[in-house]
């Protein structure tokens, strides 16, 4: 595709670039100031007070618009309406596609402007035949927007305030909102779709979630805040001070609508990476969840598996499940046999039972499917001859027979295993 | 758009699958202009290519096929078949309940909005309806058996070899030579032609599996070189798939096709039958003199109770259905090797009470040991331990029971969806242990062991063999449809796949589905023309 980004120095057209680029699109960024990856885009200077006519090249297939004044001066509402209708009209002309980045706050009587102006340019985009893409909570990545605010605030209180009556928020990576954009021009019919965390996560979960992966980790002591006193102090500190320190974007927070999600993830056929990991500097959270796949895969293959098969591994892990690591005993990270001693031990608590059984299947078909499991599971390299099968048929029936006594006698023990159980 | 809104066609068939294109072929060699649609879910993986254990041996992409790059079959490990897990098989399953607005209670639904339907998928398991079978059917068997030579003189179909199962697939005349078996079944034939009079004593008949694979070239499509990837797709094409005969189809005159049109509603408009529907580019709307729905049992069902808003339940036959694996321990330490990975024996058992039961056996080579290791009351390394040296020697095996024996019902609800609820009858359970002891019997006079734990039955509905919910009558009552398909209360249109069987013994009934579909298609020609 070859498409044009408004706003592409932001926090998520930087990203989108960088995603567009790296799935082989032409990208023209669209900004007041050149884009940090210059070389590799054309950048066309652009201002959404620009009042000059706009015109796209002819082979144009979408455009994206992002950009968006989240100050929210005096006035801006007409700027940024104009600006919008002018986009839509320039994509029209060539028949590219138009993508609206809005924003779950967008609502008629949203209460802060931002919120009011983006569902005015939803219904300008709707009505021109082009998609709407409302985002959660988005995060990673490197510290900008809402996200770069909140990591700053964290980094200096010494204190996590823990705001009630808890507000909730669906977060989304920066970066799976990127490929969520990429995606959605080929879908077909134009529509409105919500991305975000499917189910809705407290608010203070969310800033743990940026203490742990990005503010040193110690846990700070936790303030109650009562939500009022933020929308008061946002009231006594009147709307130029409020908008600058970012209070009156902290109070839209707290009457968010809830987003359903699901279908639309669904079509995008889009699996959000879990906030743990997303919210590392990486993006992921790999290390554990890596020590974990060589655990199980070595448990299956009886061999250490090969690197490419332990990160196929964790992909699937973080595209079905949390994205955490299973809190193994000790003994059995150094020994991954003694995962036999866990693997469908009935005292073993029940959630962790469950998902270790999710992850051993898993771990099998995984297993499988690669070089190194057609030798283990076809037995393509073996001495055959039924003297040989026989024996081996016995011993792995008496093993078993052996590993159901000890798992029977290690029951006090092992029924400590996942009680702190923390994957979820 | 072939089919804008004024546009009007004599026939127009819904679906591409196996009913729906062999209702096409007699249409268009009578010259008519014939509409085909189908819900347009495209193929995106292609499978494998050459000898399943070569693959398996070096290519470091195999998981691509294997898992699939989205984790297909990870995301599908609750699901009742290892087909529905298979990657390359991905769009051919998706969405097929949401589209057609079909929701299920206890029952298994499945289905295709693929060109081809669930053909690309198949088991390829082909037979004959015998004249006792066909009496529900207000047809007569004269008539049925020419639709049978002339459907499977098309498709291509293997296995044809005097044995005792010649007269219960009834096919032989227009097959070609069966695929040559391998060790374990070939020696479990050998025995079986040893103490034949006793088994035949006891009910249990054994022989070839008669199968659309081809061991001759057919057109375009090569035979098959046995190698063993079947459950994943045949790269030579071996394999009957309805997208087959569609590629015939398209160049053929007077035939439209349009991919992507998922039918929402048939009604009656005068003289013409208005078939409405959604495409990517909004709703859309064609008419024709007749319209014969082939969208799959269920979905045809419910276009067609909604077609004369009937709204009270209406039943549906299933097979109820068990899987086993067999062990030839006189067979142990041999090797892997390749082998046609679909079913190379079939058997068929006669309950005492007279109950025909029927499955085939298949070899494991193909399959992944994963899928074997679920169900091992095992650990996970000592199973794979376990399986590893006891795979080569066992082969699986499937029974079916007749539909009758699911009680399942099928209702358009005030929304128009198709709600289905299913439940095996109360003597399943006891027939299935009959068939359980007397395979076990069977068998051990085979030299094969049924393996302790391994006979398991499956969720009513998961035989995807779904039928006879508007059958053929006939004097057909609401519900029901005439001798030729066509809908009681709705003139014009036709019911050709599985919904207008009249009934569904324990038998592979796709040809079946689709020799109707070609005679009511010829009786068509005869009044358009």
């Amino acid at each position: 595709m070859k498409i044009a980004i408004t706003g592409a120095t932001g926090y998520i057209g930087q990203r989108l670039i960088l995603a567009a680029l790296r799935a082989g699109h032409e990208v023209l960024a669209l900004s007041r100031r050149p884009p940090a990856s210059r070389s590799s885009v054309k950048w066309y200077p652009f201002d959404l007070a620009d009042t000059m006519p706009l015109s796209f090249p002819h082979d144009l297939d979408a455009v994206y618009h992002l950009a968006a004044d989240t100050r929210h001066p005096q006035g801006a509402d007409q700027v940024e309406r104009t600006a919008a209708q002018r986009l839509i009209n320039a994509a029209g002309v060539i028949g590219a596609k138009f993508v609206f980045i809005s924003s779950q706050t967008a609502r008629a009587n949203a209460p802060t402007g931002y919120g009011r102006i983006k569902w005015q340019i939803e219904r300008l985009t709707l009505e021109a035949g082009g998609w709407v893409i409302r985002p959660g909570q988005v995060y990673g990545g490197p510290e900008r927007g809402l996200f770069g605010q909140l990591c700053g605030i964290l980094r200096h209180l010494p204190v996590l305030p823990v705001f009630f009556p808890a507000p909730v928020v669906q977060p989304v990576h920066v970066d799976d909102l990127a490929a969520a954009l990429l995606a959605c021009p080929a879908l077909g019919v134009p529509t409105m779709l919500c991305v975000g965390a499917p189910g809705a996560t407290n608010f203070t979960t969310f800033l743990k979630a940026i203490v742990r992966g990005r503010t040193g980790g110690r846990q700070p002591l936790c303030i109650p805040v009562p939500t009022m006193l933020i929308r008061g102090a946002g009231w006594f500190l009147g709307p130029r001070l409020n908008a600058q320190l970012g209070f009156d974007r902290l109070s839209s927070l707290f009457t968010l609508p809830q987003m359903d999600t699901e279908a639309d993830l669904e079509r995008l056929k889009l699996t959000l990476r879990p906030l743990s990991s997303g919210m590392s500097r990486s993006g992921r959270c790999r290390r554990e969840l890596l020590r974990e796949a060589h655990i199980l895969l070595t448990y299956v293959l009886r061999m250490p598996p090969a690197s490419l098969l332990m990160r196929r591994y964790v992909r699937a892990i973080e595209a079905f499940r949390t994205g955490r690591a299973l809190r193994l005993p000790q003994l059995i990270l150094r020994f991954p046999a003694l995962l036999a001693l866990l693997d469908g031990a009935g005292c073993v608590e029940a959630a962790f039972r469950s998902e270790l059984v999710w992850r051993l299947n898993t771990a099998v078909m995984l297993a499988e499917a690669s070089p190194q499991g057609a030798r283990r599971f076809l037995g393509l390299e073996r001495v055959h001859g039924w003297k040989w099968s026989a024996l081996r048929m016995t011993l792995a029936i008496m093993s078993e027979f052996v590993r159901r006594m000890v798992q029977l006698f290690l029951r006090p023990i092992l029924a400590c295993v996942g009680r702190r159980g923390t994957f979820q | 758009m072939i089919g804008e809104s004024e546009m009007h066609f004599d026939v127009v068939i819904v679906g591409s699958g196996p009913a729906g294109v062999s209702a096409a072929f007699p249409l268009i060699e009578a010259g008519l202009n014939v509409l085909m649609v189908d819900g347009g879910c495209g193929t995106t993986l292609n499978p494998p290519v050459g000898q399943f254990l070569d693959i398996r041996r070096a290519d470091a992409s195999q998981w691509q096929w294997m898992v699939g790059r989205n984790f297909h079959s990870v995301r599908h490990s609750d699901a009742v078949s290892p087909k529905l897990r298979v990657p390359t098989h991905e769009a051919v399953f998706e969405g097929f309940g949401a589209a057609n607005s079909i929701v299920a209670d206890d029952f298994v639904v499945v289905g295709s909005l693929a060109p081809g339907g669930l053909s690309n998928a198949w088991g390829c398991g082909v037979a004959c309806f015998t004249d006792f079978e066909l009496a529900p059917f207000p047809v007569a068997p004269a008539e049925m058996r020419v639709s049978y030579g002339a459907v499977a003189r098309r498709i291509g179909v293997s296995g044809a070899r005097e044995d005792d199962l010649s007269d219960f697939f009834g096919l032989d005349e227009w097959s070609q030579p069966p695929m040559p078996i391998d060790e374990l079944q070939g020696g479990l034939l050998a025995r079986y032609s040893r103490c034949r009079d006793r088994l035949l004593q006891n009910g249990f008949r054994l022989g070839r599996a008669r199968v659309a694979a081809l061991t001759e070239p057919l057109g375009a499509r090569s035979a098959c070189d046995q190698s063993g990837c079947c459950l994943w797709g045949c790269a030579r094409r071996a394999l009957y798939s309805a997208t087959e005969d569609l590629k015939l189809l398209l160049g053929r005159n007077g035939f439209h096709y349009r991919s992507g049109f998922v039918v929402e509603r048939v009604s009656q408009e005068g003289e013409y039958i208005a078939v409405t529907g959604r495409c990517e580019a909004g709703s859309g709307l064609v008419r024709a003199r007749r319209v014969l729905l082939a969208a799959g049992t269920l979905a045809s069902t419910r276009l067609a109770l909604q077609a004369i808003d009937h709204r009270v339940p209406v039943s549906l036959q299933s097979c109820p259905t068990a899987a086993f694996m067999l062990w030839l321990p006189q067979r142990l330490g041999r090797f892997h090797s390749k082998s046609f990975g679909l079913g190379q024996l079939s058997y068929s058992l006669t309950l005492v009470d007279g109950t025909q039961c029927f499955g085939s056996l298949f070899n494991t080579t193909g399959i992944p040991v994963s899928e074997f290791a679920r169900h091992m009351p095992f650990g996970k390394r000592l199973g794979v331990d376990l399986l590893e040296p006891l795979l080569t020697s066992c082969v699986v095996g499937n029974l079916f029971l007749p539909g009758g024996m699911t009680d399942v019902t099928l209702r358009l609800d005030a929304n128009d969806r198709l709600v289905v609820r299913g439940a095996y009858r109360e003597e399943v359970a006891t027939l299935m242990a009959e068939v359980h002891r007397r395979l076990r019997a069977s068998f051990w006079r085979l030299g094969a062991v049924v393996m302790p734990t391994s006979f398991k039955i499956g969720l009513p509905g998961a035989d995807i063999h779904y039928a006879a919910s508007l059958p053929m009558r006939t004097e057909p009552g609401r519900g029901e449809t005439d001798p030729y398909g066509e809908l009681a209360g709705a003139a014009g249109i036709h019911v050709v796949d599985g919904a207008s069987l009249s009934s569904l013994p324990a038998k592979s009934h796709a040809l079946t589905i689709m020799a109707n579909s070609d005679r009511i298609s010829r009786h068509l020609v005869k009044i358009l023309r």
